[in-house]
């Protein structure tokens, strides 16, 4: 059943993970492309030390790749369902209700995960190609909160579509958008260091946010 | 399960509401302190003391000055503005004054409590300190030192081996013991002449290390036994009196003497790295060391001896302190910060309010909740949890147990 479940996900959003994730890839071949051509232009001694003493970061293009990820997964993923009320279905399955939803749910994170290591991946190995590793890991750490904003979107995005009632859809529109911000505070390279543990608990605690708006949803 | 993802996204609304309430606050409401610029005057032999919110320069008996009075009483910190209004005095305390000496005297240090609490970098250019050129350039490499010290060609990014090992066996040589614990030094070329790095090893011995025409110069310096560095900050001063202003772990404030590498400590006390911005002006008779931590600003004049001549404190109410303050701890029971004024690292900085008289809010509040739940005839024990978390959380609990209303027990 678990894998039924995982399967009708897989079928609902493949083209909008598999779209997203290329869409990553090309980004950060961007990235490391117009890094090649600044190299050849300004020459590598001024972008090293424009990157080390002066906070370039050449990537930051990436920073909202995880976020908008976030949140094209749980449009795919739950507005279809909402729509009509046809969760309903799901929710009538010998599953459990609790137990459907916590499926999807981690679909939908596993599937942003595996895109965020493949984007984490290409940066570090990119990026080993023409940095010492001091240097990639600071940039591994000035991208992590970013990625963590990913999954935080996701949680967030699919709590709001399932909360049945237009008024709290509104202030958790707000409050989510304001955690959300707290990935993206202006900070320079490898700051955000000490919170990196905290966000990235709090957002795997959001993953079971839709399930109370998912409550509330199937009690109309 | 629910009750899980309520409690869940009731912790995050306390979490944002705890960040942003009180930032709101303070924008709409919040007065800035505005900290008095003190300097130390050679002719009044006093601080003299500008304060920029009431626009009024003073000295410490009270006595009020013009701007212009005011800045011919500091004539070696204002001469290019004397000069220019061609009322720059021909001497002070009976000696002639020499621009060229004026400003061969004159520095500027100034040391922010976020500029130590920071990321620190691990790979650092090593200039040539003679290279014959009027100007300094980039090197193509970078160092970093791990087990030993290894130079990285920006170009290829790959280890130059034999300058990697010619520096490593000179450090290795003097008496350097890998890993190094800290490096610094000014990593720009945008100084007069470069002097390298001041690095202490993993025993805590501290070595100057700099490049002299493509070799190694290394060399240990003497410490007392014991002396640790919180931080190092070099300078690039006209006089070249000292390389470096050193800060150690219990927060005294040493020079290193240029060549001959003599550390001297100074008398200031008072420094606390955590809350205190630092700022030395040097000038032709003086170093006037002045500390501006929250509420309080001290000034320590020493004369070119390092020897001590005088101070001046003042303090004022902190924002915590003031009625916006008051107002503030009386109505939250804390605040959250994702940045600090003390670090540039962000993370969640958390201050609980002084005082208890958010604890009577919060009692009051419990209150209000207990007469809604009595007049929507609600079950008590199910709202148990919500009473504990408006009790703690205060108003940011009271607004999260309603933004999620607890309705499982119909």
């Amino acid at each position: 059943m678990l894998l039924s479940v995982f399967y009708k996900e897989w079928l609902k959003t493949r083209w909008f993970v598999i779209l997203y994730t290329a869409m990553g890839i090309v980004a950060i071949g961007y990235i490391f492309m117009a890094l090649k051509h600044s190299f050849n232009f300004s020459g590598t001694r001024s972008i090293w030390s424009t990157i080390l003493f002066q906070g370039n970061q050449f990537y930051k293009i990436f920073k909202f790749i995880p976020l908008a990820g976030g949140i094209i997964v749980a449009i795919a993923q739950y507005l279809p369902e909402a729509n009509d009320k046809r969760i309903k279905l799901t929710f009538h399955l010998p599953l459990g209700e609790n137990k459907a939803l916590m499926v999807m749910q981690a679909f939908g994170a596993l599937s942003l995960l595996v895109a965020f290591f493949v984007f984490l991946g290409l940066i570090y190995f990119l990026g080993l190609i023409y940095f010492p590793v001091q240097m990639v890991w600071d940039i591994v750490l000035t991208v992590l909160p970013w990625s963590v904003s990913g999954l935080s979107a996701y949680s967030i995005v699919s709590f709001i579509i399932l909360e049945p009632r237009w008024p709290f859809r509104f202030l958790y529109s707000i409050v989510g958008g304001l955690f959300l911000s707290f990935h993206f505070v202006h900070a320079g390279t490898a700051c955000y260091g000490p919170a990196l543990s905290g966000l990235f608990l709090m957002s795997l605690l959001l993953i079971t946010a839709p399930l109370s708006s998912g409550y509330r949803f199937r009690k109309g | 399960m629910e009750k899980l993802s309520r409690y869940t996204l009731m912790f995050i609304a306390i979490f944002v509401l705890s960040i942003v309430v009180p930032q709101l606050y303070w924008t709409a409401f919040e007065v800035p302190a505005k900290t008095p610029f003190v300097q130390y005057s050679c002719v009044n032999h006093d601080f003299l003391i500008y304060r920029p919110g009431e626009k009024k320069w003073q000295d410490t008996k009270g006595n009020e000055y013009t701007r212009d009075e005011y800045e011919q009483r500091l004539p070696l910190f204002f001469f290019k503005q004397l000069y220019t209004s061609g009322t720059l005095p021909d001497s002070v305390n009976n000696q002639p004054l020499d621009m060229r000496s004026l400003s061969r005297e004159k520095s500027f240090f100034r040391l922010k409590t976020a500029d130590i609490d920071a990321p620190k970098n691990n790979l650092f250019p090593m200039f040539e300190s003679r290279s014959g050129r009027a100007m300094l350039e980039w090197p193509d490499d970078f160092f970093r030192i791990t087990w030993r010290i290894e130079f990285i060609d920006a170009a290829t990014n790959k280890i130059l081996e034999e300058k990697s090992q010619m520096f490593s066996a000179a450090m290795f040589h003097n008496g350097f013991v890998f890993p190094a614990k800290n490096i610094w030094g000014i990593s720009s070329p945008k100084k007069s002449v470069d002097e390298g790095y001041f690095i202490v090893d993993s025993r805590d011995q501290l070595f100057h290390l700099k490049m002299v025409k493509g070799k190694p110069f290394v060399r240990k310096i003497d410490l007392p036994a014991g002396l640790k560095f919180r931080h190092i900050d070099c300078v690039d001063f006209k006089n070249r009196t000292f390389y470096a202003y050193l800060f150690s772990e219990k927060n005294e404030i040493y020079i290193l003497t240029q060549d001959d590498y003599k550390l001297m400590r100074w008398p200031v006390n008072g420094y606390n790295p955590e809350i205190t911005d630092i700022k030395i002006y040097g000038d032709l008779y003086n170093y006037t060391v002045i500390m501006e931590s929250p509420g309080e600003v001290k000034a320590v004049v020493l004369d070119k001896n390092y020897q001590y001549v005088d101070s001046y404190t003042e303090t004022w109410p902190v924002r915590e302190d003031t009625k916006v303050g008051k107002i503030f701890t009386s109505v939250f029971p804390a605040q959250i910060s994702l940045t600090s004024d003390t670090s540039k690292f962000v993370s969640f900085y958390f201050n609980l309010s002084g005082g208890f008289y958010w604890l009577v809010l919060n009692f009051f509040l419990v209150i209000l909740q207990l007469i809604w739940l009595y007049w929507k005839k609600k079950i008590f024990r199910n709202h148990v949890a919500d009473l504990v978390i408006v009790s703690v959380c205060g108003v940011f609990g009271m607004i999260a147990v309603h933004l999620f209303p607890n309705k499982f027990y119909k």
